[in-house]
């Protein structure tokens, strides 16, 4: 499923007709496939494989109103063959239930939602001494929705291995049938691409800059949004930094990164995270992290203002020109994000692992920076713990 | 259009930034030891990356910059 469009629809459950609410098949999706996204520096062929198990735990909310729930185990897998070739993939099946406004964050307009949801991708990887050529395949399926993928990327390194190139292409198809029956199997695609430098600074510090820029064309509304008509073609333009710095003296590392980020919706936004590692006695590690994030609002969006005949949730004038491009999609509104979390690690020897994840998020409109946020809006809050345990063989 | 030129000068910029920093030192085998460091490589756990990237794709309007996915996931 397409997450990058906050279009993504939701689905019902079969048995119970269930109607779903956006949020919680976007967050769906969201879980469907993790890991197909293969590195963008340079790294040679592995040399052991790994196995490793993830459970996600995830809940949102705003003031008065419990929203969504998931639980989402994964497993995942790389296994390298003939000291060239590593063959990974991983699986995840996810539990969202809950209920997610229909239109802004009006609470009265929530519909109750519960779903289930299988993804899975995989990937061939090919190294040669300087480059690595590698192919993926993914899908997840759904009741209302179903997506397939595919991708290619490939990476070349200096004869010094202090800097690497990456490209890659990827394009998935899906289709989309909601229950609502507003509309039946739309189909939707998108293409992206990737150019990526990474680049080895000083002993203590590696940089990389990655530009990713997605095309997407066909059915992109929200179905289960009772406003929502949206353009049927969307590019996205992405400009990452990231740049990581090792302390000698405590032996930590400090991790900085920046994203802009701008599409033909109009969007425009600004994503910093900052982490530390701190390693410790006993194979323990302690990074806490930080993010902030700030975008602006779709073109189409409207605030909640509704029409004075009509009433909630339609725009004014909307009885005259109900074609017309709009959106109540608060995730299309103006608003400022931040994160605060911490992660925990230990290794027990030289191949067990486990971590486990903790971030608390709030949204809130007037957190924007560069602008004003878009005005009657609820914050909404979140929680998600993951806890994952990998073993090397 | 304007949109176009400036991811182009966004791209020009990152350019010019690395190649000022290809005017540094070329880092040595032996001094990598460092930077070998699971802290100091840019992909982490593959799962816990993804899990944490597609929760703010699904509540954001942003998405992109680590990879191409290839859909499913909703990477792309």
């Amino acid at each position: 499923m397409q997450l990058n469009d906050t279009s993504i629809p939701v689905v019902a459950t079969g048995a119970s007709r269930t109607k779903r609410a956006l949020g919680s098949a976007i967050l769906g999706a969201a879980l469907a496939l993790p890991g197909v996204a293969p590195p963008v520096h340079a790294e040679g062929a592995p040399e052991s494989g790994v196995i490793g198990v993830r459970y996600l735990n995830y809940r949102d909310w705003q003031p008065g109103f419990d929203r969504i729930h998931v639980s989402a185990p994964s497993a995942y897998f790389l296994v390298p063959i003939a000291g060239s070739w590593s063959v990974s993939g991983s699986g995840v099946m996810d539990t969202v239930s809950g209920a997610s406004p229909r239109w802004h964050s009006s609470v009265s307009s929530a519909s109750h939602l519960a779903d289930f949801r299988r993804a899975g991708d995989l990937r061939v990887t090919r190294y040669e001494s300087r480059s690595s050529y590698s192919l993926g395949v993914a899908g997840s399926t759904e009741h209302d929705y179903l997506s397939k993928a595919a991708s290619g990327q490939a990476t070349f390194s200096s004869d010094d291995n202090n800097t690497t190139l990456a490209v890659g292409f990827g394009r998935a198809w899906d289709v989309v049938n909601p229950v609502n029956e507003v509309v039946s199997y739309q189909h939707k695609s998108t293409s992206d691409i990737l150019l990526g430098v990474t680049q080895t600074l000083t002993p203590k510090d590696i940089l990389q800059v990655n530009m990713t820029y997605a095309m997407s064309r066909g059915y992109l509304n929200d179905p289960y949004k009772l406003v929502d008509q949206r353009p049927n073609e969307r590019n996205q333009a992405a400009l990452l930094l990231r740049w990581n710095h090792y302390f000698d003296g405590p032996g930590t590392t400090l991790r900085l990164a920046h994203r802009f980020y701008s599409d033909t919706y109009g969007v425009r936004s600004n994503t910093s995270t900052v982490e530390y590692v701190m390693p410790g006695a006993g194979g323990w590690t302690f990074t806490p992290l930080l993010r902030y994030y700030s975008q602006s609002a779709a073109n189409f969006y409207y605030d909640p203002v509704y029409d004075a005949t009509l009433g909630a949730p339609y725009p004014p004038g909307y009885g005259n020109n109900p074609t017309a491009l709009a959106s109540a999609d608060a995730r299309l509104s103006a608003f400022g994000a931040a994160t605060i979390g911490a992660r925990i690690a230990k290794d027990f020897d030289e191949t067990w692992t486990a971590d486990m994840r903790v971030e608390y998020y709030q949204q809130k409109s007037s957190w924007r920076l560069f602008g004003t946020g878009s005005p009657g809006l609820a914050p909404l809050s979140a929680i998600f713990v993951q806890t994952g345990v990998s073993k090397r063989f | 259009m304007r949109r176009g030129l400036k991811t182009l000068a966004g791209i020009v910029m990152s350019s010019m930034v690395l190649s000022a920093c290809a005017g540094l030192d070329p880092v040595q085998p032996w001094e990598k030891g460092n930077l070998a460091k699971p802290s100091m490589t840019f992909e982490g756990d593959p799962l816990e990356t993804k899990y944490v990237e597609h929760i703010y794709a699904s509540k954001e309007s942003s998405s992109g910059g680590l990879g191409v996915g290839g859909g499913g996931c909703g990477c792309n």
